[in-house]
């Protein structure tokens, strides 16, 4: 009984849950506004992306007469709930392990599917035209950033699980326990290449320029999201700040938990977020324009799976 | 002051604003998209954001004299921005029909059509007058929520 509190609070209030939705708001305001500052502006406050959310609370939903009811209004829901549950398997070195029962890395790959599928199925449930488009983007753009993440992710469990003894490990318990005795995979040369790829992968995932291609506001208007309106829009708004919040915490565990304990290692936690955020969404959101499809498409499957291969031949070798 | 009523005044600090040209020569439009691209007149800092949808949107602002060829399609993506919603009429072309007035294209004053809320007049007007009018119409707005 009381592991499956510990598993509802961890859901719903710490790391998951509240807090990771506060931190990803966080997250998206600093993005913002150090985009601004760069770009010599004075950019909006800190908490902008909380105000656009109470804002998005009063406004009216309108689904339009031709969508599909029940999915249109159901695909948000599921997109929020898939990432509180990723957020929870996370681990926080030092501070926080999931526990077993919630998980592994294997759900977590899983789990971070989910938000695609759900723009997918916003896309085409709405019945607009751009929605459609933005829907076969968003498969394609899936496809190809999927593929490298697998490799990645085979890469670590595979080198941690051989140092052990055995042949893989999915728990993400056992790969920082690994890191914080035997040095941080971030250090290890066998795995920059992994590192690099997963550094092309989560701003695709994160759908920021130049990977944005399915909701590429210039060319088809925000694609899957274009005929969503009030709190159905406000509850993507927050599934896409716990994302990022789920898939930079991973990038840390996966290679870079910070051999600390309680509260330094939870503010190193939250400084390398920070960091990871900057230095990987906001400086390359504001100096690249977009790709096309086909280049993104290309792209993913040449440099960042090379690279992956590359980790995983190595540890595996 | 009341849960609800702080609530509100936060919502008030994000404007999404959506532009409908109706048949503009592109002078105005040029000023909507100078307010808030460049540098100078940074709107983002009090919230507003251009979207490309109008489902998204709090603030229309409207350009151009209404020719009869979009007074259809425009009518449409009107009533596509949810409530509560205000609308700013940039240019003197909606107000008056400005240098199209006497053609026979042309439906000005367009608030036969629209519910227009704030006048911006000017051939194209500064962008300080329409930060001006956005700034009104947030105030507008938050009467209406
Ligand atoms: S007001 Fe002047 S600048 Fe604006 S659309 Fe009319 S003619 Fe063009």
């Amino acid at each position: 009984m009381s592991s499956q509190i510990a598993i509802l609070i961890a859901v719903l209030l710490f790391p998951g849950g509240l807090f990771a939705l506060a931190l990803g708001l966080g997250l998206k305001g600093a993005d913002r506004r150090i985009a601004a500052r760069l770009q010599g502006r004075v950019g909006p406050p800190l908490v902008q992306p909380f105000l656009d959310l109470v804002k998005l609370a009063f406004k009216r939903t309108m689904v339009p007469t031709t969508a599909h009811d029940l999915v249109f209004l159901g695909a948000p829901l599921i997109g929020v709930v898939s990432m509180l549950v990723a957020a929870a398997l996370v681990p926080i070195s030092g501070v926080y392990s999931p526990a077993p029962a919630l998980g592994n890395l294997l759900v977590l790959i899983y789990l971070l599917l989910v938000p695609a599928v759900v723009l997918m199925l916003a896309g085409s449930s709405s019945s607009s035209p751009y929605g459609a488009i933005g829907f076969s983007r968003e498969m394609a753009l899936m496809m190809a950033y999927e593929a490298p993440l697998v490799l990645i992710v085979a890469a670590v469990a595979v080198r941690t699980g051989m140092a052990q003894g055995h042949w893989v490990t999915f728990s993400l318990t056992e790969i920082v326990e690994y890191q914080r005795t035997h040095g941080l995979f971030l250090l290890d040369p066998v795995m920059w290449p992994a590192v690099a790829a997963f550094g092309f992968f989560y701003p695709a995932n994160l759908g920021i320029v130049p990977f944005d291609i399915p909701e590429a506001e210039t060319e088809v208007l925000e694609g899957p999201l274009l005929e969503y309106s009030g709190p159905a829009l406000g509850l993507f708004k927050i599934m896409s700040a716990l994302k990022a919040v789920v898939v930079i915490g991973l990038d840390i565990a996966l290679f870079m938990p910070l051999p600390l304990d309680g509260v330094p290692a939870f503010l190193g936690w939250v400084v390398e977020m920070v960091v990871l955020m900057v230095a990987g969404v906001t400086v390359l959101r504001i100096s690249m324009g977009r790709m096309r499809i086909d280049q993104a498409f290309v792209f993913f499957l040449r440099w960042p799976l090379l690279l992956a291969a590359a980790s995983l031949a190595v540890v595996v070798v | 002051m009341s849960v609800i009523e702080r609530l509100k005044t936060m919502a008030t600090k994000s404007p999404w604003i959506y532009r409908i040209n109706a048949g503009s020569c592109n002078g105005c439009d040029v000023e909507m998209a100078t307010c808030a691209l460049i540098p100078r007149y940074d709107v983002e800092r009090l919230g507003c954001q251009y979207c490309g949808s109008p489902r998204h949107a709090d603030i229309v602002l409207i350009s151009g004299p209404l020719t009869r060829r979009v007074l259809d399609a425009t009518l449409r993506v009107f009533d596509e921005i949810p409530d509560p919603k205000v609308t700013v009429a940039v240019g003197v072309c909606p107000i008056s029909g400005g240098i199209f007035r006497e053609s026979y294209a042309v439906l000005a004053p367009i608030d036969q059509y629209f519910p227009v809320d704030v006048n911006v007049p000017g051939c194209p007007p500064r962008p300080q007058a329409i930060i001006e009018g956005i700034a009104q119409a947030v105030q507008i707005w938050r009467e209406r929520l």
